[in-house]
């Protein structure tokens, strides 16, 4: 009988640690997380899409704002999933790196802004909680993320661009 | 006609700040939506898997195996390609869950002293070099590519993850330093 009773008790104990672990997300993470991701999109909402299209079409042009500008303000008006449609906006030729740079950019948004992509905020809050288990601020970290976030996705537009031209041309293919 | 005009104002503000207010609230909305919908169900999911790990003792192992190799920069780079390899970044995309799940593992180990702090940013492009791997060829429809577009695009990406994955890694250890 005792037996049994401990084993019981191991069994509740498996899920307690998952409960508390459970519990402490939801108070420490989700009460921040609604009011920033509430405020950001009244502003967003406020602000409107038909001005930040006019935006992204002037950043078309460039081979550094392509892939800095227009991923950053797809990834921040829209978000995931909307964010792809920004790609109409880019020539054939460039669509798949702009798609690389924007979908690159969904997971170093979420530090500073996570309502760009609330279904997907472990990647940064898994880690991020480690951090704060450390007694440590997570405001210098969340920046830098999204800062080399900037350089990593413009670094991949340019070098996805580079292999799919090269690509085509390899295959004969009009561009 | 003075009155007809103050009305006129009287009912341009009142849809004015309907409408504003109408944006508050559908802003509010949309976040519970996400909030009950993504965020809740994919926490209630991972601190299972994490309680489960921590209580059963299967924690140590990872924290003897998995926290030597994250604690380096080679160990890094490593997983950063392997992550990045056209035939697996596909498989480990989907959701991003892969890159959550160790995300979370990563940060209790952070959060136990076995990883040092100023990893987490290397660490957050190491695990994520998949990023939309296996998104590609509807990201691509959703920016209205054509057809020929996205049969070439789709190897394009992937193969430029294999440079790029690890290159993130590398940039994000160099603005690591002085973190933390």
């Amino acid at each position: 009988m005792e037996f049994i009773a401990g084993l019981a008790n191991g069994f509740m104990e498996l899920f307690k640690a998952g409960a508390n672990t459970f519990s402490g997300w939801v108070v420490g993470i989700i009460p921040l997380v609604v009011i920033l991701m509430t405020a950001v999109s009244s502003v967003i909402k406020l602000i409107g899409e038909e001005r930040v299209y006019r935006v992204a079409q002037c950043a078309t042009k460039n081979i550094i704002t392509r892939y800095t500008i227009l991923p950053i303000l797809a990834v921040m008006f829209l978000g995931n999933p909307m964010s792809y449609t920004f790609g109409r906006f880019v020539d054939e030729k460039y669509k798949p790196a702009f798609y690389d740079a924007n979908v690159s950019f969904l997971h170093p948004v979420t530090g500073l802004f996570p309502h760009a992509n609330g279904g997907e905020l472990f990647v940064y809050m898994g880690i991020a909680a480690g951090v704060s288990a450390l007694g440590l601020s997570l405001g210098d970290l969340a920046v830098r993320y999204f800062l080399v976030g900037v350089v990593v996705i413009l670094l991949r537009g340019i070098v996805t661009e580079k292999i799919y031209l090269y690509m085509c041309k390899k295959e004969g293919k009009e561009i | 006609m003075n009155q007809g005009k103050e009305k006129n104002f009287v009912t341009r503000l009142g849809i004015a700040i309907g409408g504003v207010v109408n944006k508050f609230y559908s802003a509010g909305r949309e976040t519970i939506d996400i909030t009950i919908k993504s965020i809740l169900p994919f926490m209630a999911f991972v601190s299972m898997i994490l309680g489960i790990i921590s209580a059963s003792g299967i924690g140590n192992v990872i924290a003897n195996t998995i926290s030597p190799i994250a604690s380096t920069l080679l160990g890094m780079l490593v997983i950063s390609f392997i992550c990045a390899i056209p035939f697996i970044s596909p498989v480990l995309g989907p959701g991003a869950v892969i890159a959550q799940v160790v995300g979370t593992l990563l940060g209790a180990q952070i959060g136990m002293g076995n990883i040092p702090p100023q990893y987490a940013l290397p660490a957050l492009f190491a695990i994520n070099a998949q990023v939309g791997a296996d998104f590609v060829p509807v990201g691509l429809s959703l920016g209205e590519a054509e057809p020929e577009t996205i049969e070439l695009g789709v190897p394009a990406v992937l193969y430029s993850r294999v440079i790029t994955g690890p290159i993130a890694v590398l940039i994000a250890y160099a603005a690591s330093i002085g973190l933390y």
